[in-house]
């Protein structure tokens, strides 16, 4: 049993430890997959525009905001890539992976991985009923996809909670 | 904004006022709409650190999206309407910005 754990190893690094070889393997080609943001499909998610009705509101944002916005992602894809570089082999736990990085790269690794979870549901065409299916069938690339944005999901999941317990107490 | 006649002048142009502030005086709303990959705590987090939310009020609204489809999450003047679905899209949450009709 591994057990997927997310923590401050100290006041300037987060550690992720147990990854599985799966998990391990998927955080190594988020770089290729995070690539595909200029497709068409994945594109018109990762850069919406901002009204459902003005077209030229719309034009101007395209035109100005986007290129902000894509410099924004490959900037974080491009820190995740660098820290990936780390991932290595649990010392005390045989088959599980762990990687190591900057407490200010948490932001960045949010990002892409959220992006990398988008563009996968663009590719795959993964709608709400993908995202509620239990049974996975392995040879079905959709069915993977859905799978792949699951774990990643959990991973992200993690990151938010670390990010939450640094939080102050909520005052309504 | 488009000037409705030119006085003459080099460089001075006469702007319909009335329509300029109504323009202006019109609050704008911005709406996140669901999409079934963004996580509910995700979303949550991004409310509360692009509005300065309390988690209760990030909760609700997120919630609204998940069950309602959409929520209003801001209202007020255009410029910071832009600047707020500008930072919701960093983000990439799905969110859009209209016209108040009240």
């Amino acid at each position: 049993m591994i057990d997927l754990r997310v923590e401050r190893l100290d006041e300037k690094h987060i550690r992720v430890s147990g990854l599985t070889a799966m998990l391990a393997v998927m955080l190594r080609e988020m770089p290729e997959i995070l690539e595909l943001r200029d497709g068409p499909d994945a594109s018109a998610r990762l850069f919406p525009n901002p009204t459902t009705a003005d077209d030229k509101i719309n034009k101007e944002w395209q035109q100005m905001v986007s290129p902000e916005l894509r410099h924004l992602f490959v900037a974080a894809a491009e820190t995740v890539t660098r820290d990936l570089t780390a991932l290595t082999g649990n010392q005390g736990a045989p088959g599980a992976y762990e990687v190591t990085f900057p407490v200010e790269h948490l932001s960045a690794w949010m990002s892409a991985l959220n992006q990398t979870r988008l563009i996968l549901a663009e590719v795959h065409k993964i709608d709400e009923e993908d995202m509620q299916r239990q049974d996975f069938d392995p040879q079905n690339p959709k069915h993977l996809a859905a799978l792949r944005i699951h774990l990643l999901g959990y991973l992200l999941h993690l990151f938010v909670e670390l990010e939450n317990g640094h939080e102050p107490a909520d005052s309504v | 904004m488009t000037p409705s006649n030119a006085t003459g002048q080099p460089g001075v142009i006469h702007l319909d006022e009335t329509a300029t502030r109504a323009e202006l005086s019109t609050p704008w709303n911005v709406i996140v709409h669901n999409d079934p990959i963004n996580l509910m705590n995700y979303v949550t987090m991004v409310l509360m650190r692009v509005f300065g939310y309390p988690r209760a009020k990030a909760k609700k609204m997120m919630l609204e999206v998940h069950t309602q489809g959409r929520s209003l999450v801001w209202s007020g003047g255009r410029e910071q309407a832009e600047h707020y679905v500008h930072q919701l899209h960093g983000y990439q949450l799905l969110a859009t910005m209209e016209k108040s009709e009240t």
